[in-house]
C-alpha cells in the first residue's frame, strides 16, 4: 500500500526539497511507496487541493521553512491538520533557520532595509497588494503547532530523509542520534590550548588535526551528529548548521560554556574574538534561543 | 542538561517572597526582581553570615546555591532572564579561592561572552553582575546585592518579563 | 457583481520560490492585468549586517537551495573585492568547476522536471501527469538519464563545496580543500557517460522543440532587455563583464560588475515581495529585462566552447538574434549544459585542478566595499558588501538572479493571459501528440 505524503514549503531556501531530489536514482526506489498529493515544487496541486482534503488523510507531511508570513501560519496548520505524522523537515522548521537571525530586529527595520533603502531601489513603497502580512519575528514551528518527528539539518542530507521515510514507511521509531560532530569527524583531537582564535580564512589549516585544537571555532562539539561532519572533513569549521546536540536548549548558550572553559585567554580577548556572538553561535536557530524568546515576549507586550 | 544546582532558599531571601509577588506598576515603585546564583564555598557562606548578622539588604533577591560558579550554565542564566528575572547576579569565591581551582575563571570567561550575546540581541548586559565575595565578605556580598538592585532600578523592568 | 472575473493560481507550481499569480479580467472579457506575487522574503540585506565577512559565503548559499553555489560565490568574490585579494589560480579553477557542476545539474534538473513534462505531457495535458513522478512512470530510461545527469552535477559540487545544497569551502583569499588526484580521476572516469547523456539531451531537446515550433514562436513572445556576463564575447558565468542588450539586439552597455549600480535598477511592486530589477536609464516598465540562459546566448557573441557553439550557431539559424521567445529559454539551456559539460571536462584534465596552493595565507580584512558577480542558472546575480576595519559586513545589497526575470514573467504573462483567455490562441496551436497522456 503506498502511503500520502505532501511536502510544504513554508518560507525558505528550498535546500530541502533539493537534498530529497538528490536521492536521484534512489528516487525510484522511494516514490513506488508514495503517493504524493502536495508537492508544489514539482507536482501541480494548489493549496485549494490541499484545503479540501480530509483532516488526517495524508500520512506523512513534511514541512519545511518557518513563518515569516500569515500564509506561512495557515499552510503550516493546514499541513497539521492534514497529516497524521507531521515532520519538521530541515533546521528552519525544526529551530527557525537563518532567517530567525532577523529577530534581533524590528520588523519595519527589516522592511525599510529591505524595501526603502536598498541600494538599487528607486521607487521605496512597501507592498500591500495581494502579499501576506509579516510576522514580527520568526518563531520555531514546533512552538505553533505539534510535530511528530523533528528531522535537523540545513539540509538534512538525502540519506537523513530516507532513512527517516523508512523508519515512518515501516512504523519503526526514528530517533535522532545522540552524538555530536566531533563524535563523526575523522580529524585527530588532542589537549586543548587555545591561545587565539583564528578566522576561518586566515593561517594554514592543518588537514589532520582538530579544527578547534588550531584554533579555529569548529562548534562541532556543540552540534547534533547527523550530517557525518561534512564541513570539518573538507576543513571548513562546523558552525553548527544542523541544531544543538540532543537535549541541549539553547545552542549559543552551551558553545559559550565551552569557550569559556577551553579558552586559555583573558576574558577580555575571549570576548573581543567575537564581536558577533550571534551570528556566530546560532547561526541556524537563533529564532529558538532564550533571548530570541525574550525579544518575541518584549514585542508582544509593547503592543 | 547538567545538574549542580540546588534549589533551597534560605538567608537573605527569605523576606523577598511576599514583596516580589506584587506587580510592578510602573517604573517608580519598580521592585526588581533579582536572581543570585552564589558558590556554596564562598558567597553562599558570606551571604549566610550577611543574614545571620541582620545586615540591612534589599528584599529583592532570590537565592540558589550552587556547587561553584563553574558549574553555573550559561543557559540558566538566559532561562532566568527568559522567566521574567530583571537581573541575574552570579556570586563567586575570589580568584585563587576556587575549591575546584578554576572554576570561577571558566565564569568570568563565559561571563564577558553572555554580556556580549545580551547586548547583541537587544538587552542591557547590566542585568548580569558578576562578583566575587569570600565567606567572611558578608558586608561584600549585601553590598553587591544593593548595588545590583539599584543598577537594575535604574534600568527598569526586564522587557521580556510578563507582568 | 460586476462580472469582473479574478483568476488565482496558488501557489504557482514547478517553480522554487513562493509566487502565486492573479488574472484580473474585465466585463468586457479582456484581461486587465496579471500580476506574479512573490509572497515571502527572509531579509538578508539586513540580517548579514554585523557578520563576519569571511562566513558570508556560508550564509549566503542559504538565500536559495536549489543554487547555492552561486550565491557562494558571489559572496567570496564580492568580500575579496573589498578586501583586495586576488586568490590563487588553482582556487579559481576549483570554483569554476564548482559553478559549471551546478550549471550542469541546474540545466538537467530544469529541463527534465520542470519543463519537459509540459512538452511530453502536452502543456494543457492532465496536471496528475504532467510532471516529473509521472515521467518516472511513462519515460523510465529518460528519468533514469536525467537523474544520472542531475546525480553527476550535484556529486562533483560536493566533491569541491563539501557539500552541495550549502557548500562550504570558498573563503577569502581561495578555497579550503584542495581536490584530490584520487577524487578527480573517479570524475573523469564519469566523462564519457556524461558525453553520452548530453549527445541524448540534445537530440531530444531538438526532437521538442522542431514538435512544438508552434508553442516556441508563438506564445509568450515579447520583446525585452537582456543581460548577463561574458568574457571577451564569449559566455561566461564566473567571472565575466556584464553586458546589456536591448529589444532590437544592440549592444547597449558593457560594464564591470563594480559599475552595476549604473545600470541595474530594482522597482518595488505593490503586489509582491520580490522586485523587480531593469534597466536604469531606460526607467520602468521600459527598462525590463529578462537574465538566465535565454539572456545569456542572446548577449553574447559566441559560446566558451566548441560543440556548445555549434548548438548556438544551430539555434541562430532557426530562430535568429536576439531570440525573444519565452519558450526557448528550454532550448538555451541546453545549449548551456552543453558548455558545462565541456567545461567540466576541461577543468577535470587540467593539471591544475590537483593543485594545493587553493588558499592565501596572509589575508588581512579591511574598511572598503566590494561587488560579486557570477551567473546563476536564472541569472546575472550580485552580491555587494560594505566591511568596516574587523571586516564585519555593515551593509549588504543584492541582486537576486531570479528577480532580473520577475517584470518579464508578468509582461508574458499578460501576453499569455491574453492569449488564453482572450483569443483562445492556445486552442488554435498546433500540438503533436503528446508522448504521455
Ligand atoms: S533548513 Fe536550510 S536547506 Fe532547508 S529550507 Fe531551511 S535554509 Fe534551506
Ligand atoms: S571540533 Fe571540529 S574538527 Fe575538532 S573534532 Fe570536533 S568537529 Fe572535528
Ligand atoms: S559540519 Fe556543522 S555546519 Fe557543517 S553541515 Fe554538519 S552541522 Fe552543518
Ligand atoms: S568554588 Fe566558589 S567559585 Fe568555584
Amino acid at each position: 500500500m503506498t502511503k500520502r505524503i505532501a511536502m510544504a514549503q513554508l518560507t525558505s531556501c528550498w535546500g530541502c526539497d533539493q537534498s530529497l531530489l538528490d536521492l536521484h536514482l534512489g528516487l525510484l526506489e522511494v516514490l513506488p511507496e508514495l503517493e504524493i498529493v502536495f508537492w508544489p515544487a514539482v507536482v501541480d496541486f494548489k493549496i485549494k487541493d490541499l484545503e479540501s482534503m480530509p483532516d488526517e488523510s495524508i500520512h506523512i507531511g513534511l514541512v519545511e521553512g518557518s513563518c515569516r508570513t500569515e500564509d506561512d501560519v495557515r499552510l503550516l496548520n493546514l499541513m497539521r491538520a492534514k497529516s497524521k505524522i507531521l515532520v519538521a523537515w530541515g533546521v528552519c522548521s525544526c529551530y527557525g533557520g537563518i532567517q530567525g537571525l532577523a529577530n534581533q530586529w524590528e520588523l519595519d527595520e527589516l522592511v525599510d532595509r529591505k524595501f526603502m533603502k536598498a541600494d538599487t531601489v528607486t521607487d521605496p513603497r512597501i507592498p500591500s497588494e495581494n502579499v501576506p502580512a509579516f510576522v514580527p519575528q520568526v518563531r520555531p514551528n514546533v512552538d505553533v503547532v505539534k510535530f511528530n518527528i523533528l528531522l535537523p539539518g540545513c539540509p538534512p542530507t538525502s540519506k537523513n530523509i530516507v532513512e527517516a521515510l523508512a523508519a515512518i514507511l515501516t512504523g519503526k521509531p526514528f530517533d535522532l542520534p545522540e552524538k555530536s560532530v566531533c563524535d563523526q569527524c575523522p580529524k585527530v583531537k588532542q589537549d586543548k590550548h587555545i591561545t587565539k582564535f583564528h578566522r576561518s580564512h586566515e593561517g594554514r589549516i592543518d588537514p589532520s588535526k582538530c579544527l578547534l585544537d588550531q584554533g579555529y571555532l569548529c562548534l562541532g562539539f556543540a552540534t547534533i551528529g547527523f550530517c557525518g561532519a561534512i564541513c570539518p572533513t573538507v576543513n571548513s569549521p562546523c558552525k553548527g548548521c544542523f541544531g544543538p546536540v540532543l537535549r541541549v536548549k539553547d545552542h549559543g548558550a552551551k558553545i559559550v560554556s565551552a569557550l569559556g572553559a577551553i579558552a586559555e585567554m583573558e576574558p577580555e580577548q575571549l570576548k573581543d574574538s567575537f564581536p558577533d556572538p550571534i551570528g556566530s553561535f546560532y547561526f541556524t536557530d537563533y529564532a529558538a534561543s532564550y533571548l530570541s524568546r525574550m525579544r518575541d515576549k518584549a514585542r508582544s507586550k509593547k503592543k | 542538561m547538567p545538574t549542580g544546582v540546588t534549589n533551597s532558599l534560605t538567608a537573605a531571601g527569605h523576606k523577598a517572597t511576599s514583596s516580589q509577588r506584587q506587580k510592578a506598576r510602573g517604573e517608580k515603585d519598580f521592585e526588581p526582581r533579582i536572581l543570585a546564583f552564589c558558590c556554596n564555598w564562598c558567597s553562599y557562606a558570606g551571604a549566610d553570615l550577611a543574614g545571620t548578622s541582620r545586615r540591612q539588604m534589599p528584599p529583592n533577591v532570590r537565592i540558589i546555591r550552587v556547587n561553584c560558579t563553574g558549574r553555573v550554565d550559561p543557559s540558566f542564566i538566559l532561562d532566568a532572564l527568559n522567566q521574567g528575572a530583571d537581573g541575574v547576579l552570579i556570586s563567586g569565591c575570589h580568584p585563587g579561592d576556587c575549591h575546584y581551582t578554576s572554576g570561577n575563571l571558566k565564569m568570568k570567561s563565559r561571563f564577558a561572552l553572555l554580556q556580549k550575546v545580551l547586548e547583541e540581541a537587544g538587552f542591557e548586559p547590566e542585568r548580569i553582575h558578576l562578583q566575587w565575595a569570600s565567606a567572611a565578605e558578608g558586608d561584600v556580598f549585601t553590598e553587591g546585592i544593593t548595588s545590583m538592585v539599584e543598577r537594575i532600578k535604574a534600568l527598569g523592568p526586564n522587557p521580556a518579563r510578563k507582568d | 457583481m460586476t462580472g469582473e472575473k479574478v483568476v488565482r493560481i496558488e501557489p504557482v507550481t514547478r517553480l522554487e520560490g513562493h509566487g502565486d499569480v492573479t488574472i484580473k479580467i474585465g466585463k468586457d472579457g479582456r484581461v486587465k492585468d496579471a500580476q506574479f506575487s512573490v509572497t515571502s522574503t527572509r531579509f538578508f540585506e539586513k540580517f548579514l549586517e554585523g557578520r563576519f565577512a569571511e562566513e558570508a559565503p556560508k550564509f549566503a548559499s542559504r538565500i536559495c537551495g536549489i543554487c547555492p553555489e552561486p550565491h557562494h560565490l558571489a559572496a567570496v568574490k564580492a568580500v575579496e573585492a573589498a578586501w583586495d585579494i586576488t586568490p590563487p589560480a588553482p582556487a579559481v579553477k576549483l570554483r569554476r568547476l564548482l559553478i559549471n557542476a551546478k550549471q550542469f545539474s541546474s540545466h538537467a534538473l530544469h529541463f527534465f522536471a520542470l519543463a519537459a513534462p509540459d512538452f511530453l505531457a502536452g502543456p494543457f495535458g492532465d496536471p496528475a501527469k504532467r510532471n516529473l513522478v509521472a515521467i518516472t512512470k511513462a519515460l523510465p530510461d529518460v528519468s533514469k538519464m536525467a537523474l544520472q545527469m542531475m546525480q553527476f552535477g550535484q556529486e562533483l559540487a560536493a566533491a569541491i563545496g563539501g557539500t552541495a545544497i550549502h557548500p562550504v569551502t570558498a573563503v577569502p583569499g581561495g578555497m579550503l580543500n584542495p581536490f584530490s588526484e584520487e577524487k578527480r580521476d573517479q570524475f573523469l572516469k564519469r566523462i564519457s557517460d556524461v558525453k553520452q547523456w548530453t549527445t541524448s539531451t540534445v537530440a531530444l531537446a531538438k526532437k521538442i522543440m522542431d514538435d512544438y515550433v508552434d508553442v516556441v514562436t508563438k506564445l509568450a513572445v515579447g520583446p525585452t532587455y537582456y543581460v548577463g556576463t561574458h568574457s571577451k564575447g564569449a559566455l561566461e558565468i564566473y567571472d565575466g563583464s556584464i553586458r546589456i542588450m536591448d529589444t532590437a539586439g544592440e549592444i547597449v552597455e558593457d560594464l564591470k560588475p563594480k559599475d552595476y549600480r549604473k545600470s541595474f535598477a530594482e522597482y518595488v511592486p505593490e503586489h509582491s515581495y520580490a522586485t523587480h530589477v531593469y534597466y536604469k536609464p531606460v526607467g520602468y516598465p521600459a527598462g525590463i529585462w529578462r537574465a538566465g540562459s535565454l539572456a545569456r546566448i542572446n548577449i553574447a557573441d559566441k559560446m566558451a566552447t566548441p560543440l556548445a557553439h555549434e548548438a548556438l550557431e544551430e539555434m541562430r539559424a532557426k530562430l535568429g538574434r536576439p531570440v525573444h521567445a519565452t519558450f526557448a529559454y528550454h532550448w538555451a539551456r541546453i545549449i548551456e549544459l552543453v558548455q558545462a559539460a565541456e567545461e567540466i571536462e576541461g577543468l577535470l584534465k587540467d593539471p591544475q585542478i590537483v593543485n594545493n596552493d587553493v588558499k592565501l595565507l596572509d589575508v588581512k580584512p579591511k574598511k572598503g566595499d566590494g561587488v560579486g558577480c557570477v551567473e546563476a542558472p536564472r541569472g546575472t546575480l550580485i552580491h555587494h558588501y560594505w566591511t568596516d576595519e574587523q571586516g564585519l559586513i555593515t551593509k549588504a545589497n543584492m541582486i537576486v538572479a531570479t528577480n532580473n526575470n520577475i517584470g518579464a514573467i508578468e509582461k508574458s504573462l499578460m501576453e499569455v493571459a491574453k492569449q488564453v483567455f482572450e483569443q483562445k490562441a492556445h486552442q488554435k496551436l498546433k500540438l503533436p501528440k503528446p508522448v504521455i497522456s
